[in-house]
């Protein structure tokens, strides 16, 4: 296998994780398309030298986190960048939900949209219900801090849909 | 709603996207064929051209400034000599700055855990502060450069009044937003007035961001 497919088979099997990533990082769906090329393109670039010791999808969520954070600083190198690629990497074949799920899901993301940069990052990797070895490989800080942090998420998350439960 | 609902909610919403993402394969084909400016590689190419013409001006500035301190000492003022050397001198502070950008930009790896890449980063860009400060302290020598010793002996005294007045203001002027043009007094309303402006915006969300790491990395 060529290693462009076995790339293309790595990023098959993980897409989600490149659309979660950019959907909890852009707002704007024109930004979240450049995103995800950008990100696929540093993963492109780093593919030659994955280091096979880490899972793929800890390997893909370092560099689309890393690249989702720092993608503020290359605004004005990002227009034009995408030019002649209008179309999108990641296509939807139907959308929807439940309408309850998707009410849910819209608040969950609209905390997620509120949280600052690194916890954004956290967040997504707790509700992706990585373990707390896999957390810290990824982000860079200890076990320990990784589950202190995510108490304090899990409390603040908690209270945040009993709030808005209570008003409705 | 507790926890495991809430998971269960992300559950569905993965699974949801598992049946119904689908992944363009022509065009990711095309963007890994892409010879694009990528995050840093466009950055590399502006800190080069910038240290080359730093290097290019200490170096022929201050070739003029050495010969004419040696060989012509006493055609030339010793404001003038000391002006410009302060400026070689300033000028080749800025020049280490921009070198250890590129050593940081060389130092980035991508595939890093999220604290030391972006640390990186943000320290990358922030240093780019480091650079106005330098070039504040430049601001009393464009009031000292023209003077000379037969101004003192024989010019008007009201005239080197007002400019020994402007050169104490300037100086003061440079000290102060050297020691002040820190992250802490981005909210005043002076520090917004120098850094408004849309090319100095990533470098404040770069301290921001510089700024939430060091609290996110303790416990």
């Amino acid at each position: 296998m060529k290693p462009e497919d076995q790339f293309i088979q790595v990023l098959e099997n993980n897409k989600g994780i490149l659309y979660k990533v950019a959907n909890a990082y852009c707002k704007d769906t024109e930004d979240r398309k450049d995103l995800v090329q950008e990100i696929v393109y540093q993963l492109w670039k780093s593919f030659d030298n994955y280091n096979a010791h880490y899972k793929h999808s800890t390997w893909i969520y370092r560099i689309a986190l890393n690249v989702a954070i720092s993608f503020y600083r290359k605004a004005h190198v990002r227009k034009g960048y995408t030019d002649t690629l209008t179309e999108s990497i990641l296509e939807f074949s139907d959308t929807g939900f439940g309408e309850e799920t998707e009410q849910q899901l819209i608040l969950l993301q609209q905390f997620i949209a509120e949280l600052k940069e690194m916890d954004k990052a956290l967040m997504l990797l707790y509700l992706e219900e990585k373990s707390h070895k896999e957390i810290a490989d990824i982000i860079g800080i200890s076990e320990s801090n990784v589950g202190t942090k995510i108490n304090r998420i899990k409390t603040v998350l908690t209270q945040k849909f009993s709030t808005i439960k209570n008003q409705f | 709603m507790n926890q495991t609902e809430i998971l269960n909610i992300w559950k569905a919403y993965d699974k949801k996207l598992d049946e119904t993402l689908l992944l363009n394969k022509v065009l990711t084909t095309e963007v890994i064929k892409l010879k694009t400016k990528s995050l840093l590689s466009s950055m590399k190419p502006i800190k080069v051209f910038t240290i080359f013409i730093g290097l290019l001006w200490v170096f022929v500035v201050g070739t003029i400034v050495g010969n004419l301190f040696l060989y012509a000492y006493s055609s030339v003022t010793l404001f003038f000599l000391i002006s410009a050397g302060i400026q070689i001198l300033l000028t080749s502070i800025a020049l280490v700055i921009y070198l250890y950008q590129l050593h940081l930009i060389q130092q980035v790896d991508i595939t890093e855990p999220l604290v030391k890449t972006q640390k990186r980063l943000t320290s990358l860009k922030s240093s780019t502060l480091w650079v106005s400060r330098i070039l504040f302290l430049q601001l009393p020598l464009w009031t000292t450069f023209y003077l000379s010793e037969s101004m003192f002996r024989s010019g008007n005294m009201f005239y080197i009044l007002i400019n020994g007045t402007v050169t104490i203001l300037f100086t003061f002027l440079a000290v102060w937003l050297f020691i002040n043009i820190r992250f802490e007094n981005r909210d005043k309303k002076w520090f917004k007035l120098i850094f408004e402006g849309k090319e100095w915006t990533p470098v404040m969300k770069a301290m921001e961001l510089n700024h939430q790491i060091e609290n996110f990395e303790k416990e």
